[in-house]
């Protein structure tokens, strides 16, 4: 990549090397191990499985990967992962909104630390050990089961393992946390005498929640729902423990490819589907939210005596 | 309406505040019970897991001594080292470059951290296995570097990508948030570059590059999807070993070693707040610097 050399802006320094040169490190490290090979995996999409003991081949390429892996049982899986993956976003910002607006607006400055802090806790026992704690809690003999038996509430063990119920619960769980801080700090930043001007000026505090919080807390919302849906989307792990065959996730299928049925060429399409459909989707709420912004921008314009431009 | 009396509003008002007060708090319980039933259970004196079989310390007592788990736990805690170590200093530098630097590269920078941030975990596992089969060398079974099996070198790097890119942005946010007047008042006092950056730079960036080690160490013991893809046999970290036990079965071992990790864990947390704290932050600043890297 030419680059030009850095023109000194200020007098007192001089710096010869490209600007970029201190990131060069880290470019070299992602360009040759991230780029190129997620390249790769496009690459042996387009591939076949010569026979049982190899893996890939590549010396004729074709597109019948991709008809394999949009045939009727996979297409049922990829929309099943996108059904729970767009539910568990949405209860995440559900659950997740008014936790960060209370933490970020209610409690006072000295606490808000140390209760934010609280929140990573249980992100410090590890992911899959977090699961088998809703594993331990679900299951027919467990103590939420033993409990509802003992009140009377209930008079047989409940049976919510190995149900969409228990997936959705676990992935709404697994990825709370990265919902809750972006929500955060975008709530945090609101500086409270907006709100306050709000109520001055009249504004119910419904209208002073959707005029004025919301739209400035828009940033930690996108953020949030990015930072959640897109890794939901590829995880199996929290279906493989809590759902079994009930929640086969997309990203289970890529895996069985690789470490089981040995077809890398299915595997990586899978993949590239799997990506294709995250990508998709965000781009199709992206212009959802786009659409949406402007005509409210358009019915809520408010023309000012001397209009003021907003560069944005 | 303005007829509502003040009484009125002063009761709405508490309404809400106590229903967010509830829901928070409902939260809390939500985040905490699973981690709670893990702890109960590490306690479950029976052979399986999820069967409660009276109170006891059998699973620290052959947990502590079992060899596969041992092996494991010291396998994650080498490879979360090596990941924190490289992350940070290639995370390090990159955050320098965009904050001061700014040049064209940095959208297109900032665009490829972005990226890797969001790119799920199991494209990077099945990329990384792809590549290391495809390069070999140090990556594969073949040749052998003293000291450093290829498995935990595949682990290294495969852990590093992410981290990488999470110390890149919070080492960013950290010196964006900086005026750089300090560094040009050293400047203009004729302090070399060299002295600039250890004397001037370095403190001030020193809490973010410390938050972002603990988050790539914290990343890299809690990875599963890629550790599982890349590992070799006879370095399997701890998540690939819980794994593989959920296949046949789980044994109360499994809460009671994750009980004392999530204990060391804590102790290590606590003792970076300490070092954040002892640096001037706020409590509010030490618990942001450490989960959002603000």
């Amino acid at each position: 990549m030419a680059q030009r050399v850095a023109e000194s802006e200020r007098g007192s320094r001089r710096i010869r090397a490209p600007r970029f040169v201190m990131a060069l490190p880290a470019w070299i490290w992602f360009a040759f191990f991230f780029t190129i090979p997620v390249l790769w995996i496009a690459y042996y999409s387009f591939g076949y499985k010569p026979n049982i003991f190899s893996t890939i081949a590549t010396d004729k390429l074709t597109f019948d990967r991709y008809s394999e892996a949009l045939s009727p049982e996979f297409l049922h899986v990829f929309k099943q992962t996108l059904q729970i993956s767009l539910l568990g976003t949405l209860l995440t910002l559900l659950i997740g909104f008014p936790f960060a607006y209370w933490l970020a607006t209610r409690v006072a400055e000295r606490w808000r630390g140390v209760l934010l802090g609280l929140v990573i806790v249980p992100f410090f026992v590890n992911f899959l050990v977090r699961t088998v704690g809703w594993l331990i809690l679900l299951s027919p003999g467990g103590p939420l089961s033993t409990l509802l038996l003992r009140w009377g509430i209930r008079d047989q063990p409940i049976h919510l393992l190995q149900t969409r119920g228990a997936v959705q619960l676990g992935v709404v769980y697994n990825y709370l946390a990265l919902m809750i801080f972006p929500l955060f700090v975008a709530l945090d930043r609101l500086d409270p005498a907006l709100r306050e001007a709000s109520k001055d000026l009249g504004a119910s505090r419904w209208r002073t929640f959707r005029q004025v919080t919301l739209p400035l807390a828009a940033p930690g919302i996108v953020a949030g729902l990015l930072l959640v849906f897109i890794p939901l989307t590829g995880d199996y792990i929290t279906a493989a423990v809590l759902g079994g065959a009930k929640g086969n996730m997309a990203g289970a299928l890529v895996a069985s490819q690789f470490t089981t049925a040995q077809n890398w060429a299915l595997g990586a399409a899978q993949a590239v589907i799997l990506i294709i459909m995250i990508l998709g989707t965000v781009a199709l709420f992206a212009l959802l939210g786009l659409a949406i912004r402007t005509t409210a921008r358009r019915t809520r314009r408010i023309t000012l005596p001397a209009p003021i431009e907003r560069a944005t | 309406m303005s007829a509502v009396p003040a009484a009125g509003l002063r009761r709405r008002r508490d309404r809400v505040a106590v229903a967010l007060r509830v829901w928070s708090i409902a939260v809390y319980v939500f985040l905490f019970l699973p981690i709670l039933v893990i702890v109960v259970y590490s306690f479950n004196q029976g052979r399986v897991l999820l069967a409660w079989n009276g109170f006891g310390l059998e699973g620290y007592r052959t947990g502590i001594a079992d060899n596969v788990i041992v092996d494991a736990i010291k396998t994650s805690i080498a490879v979360a080292a090596g990941t924190a170590v490289i992350a940070t200093i290639l995370g390090s530098f990159a955050g320098i470059a965009l904050a001061r630097r700014k040049g064209r590269w940095t959208p297109i920078f900032l665009l490829l951290v972005f990226i890797i941030l969001v790119t799920p975990e199991i494209v990077d596992a099945i990329a990384l296995l792809i590549w290391y089969v495809r390069i070999g060398g140090p990556f594969g079974p073949d040749v052998t570097i003293p000291a450093v099996s290829y498995g935990i070198l595949r682990l290294w790097v495969g852990h590093s990508l992410f981290a990488t890119a999470v110390v890149t942005l919070i080492v960013r946010a950290r010196l964006e948030g900086l005026e750089e007047s300090l560094e040009e008042a050293a400047a203009d006092l004729y302090a070399p570059p060299g002295r600039r950056f250890r004397q001037i730079t370095l403190p001030l960036m020193l809490p973010a590059v410390l938050a972002g080690a603990l988050l790539s160490f914290s990343f890299s013991l809690d990875d599963t999807i890629i550790s599982s893809f890349v590992s070799a046999a006879g370095a399997s970290p701890w998540p690939v070993v819980v794994f593989s036990s959920l296949r046949s079965v789980l044994r109360p071992e499994i809460a009671s070693v994750s009980t004392l990790l999530l204990l060391l864990t804590l102790f290590a947390i606590a003792c970076v707040a300490l070092v954040l704290r002892r640096g001037g932050q706020s409590g509010e600043e030490v618990a942001k610097t450490m989960t959002v890297g603000g």
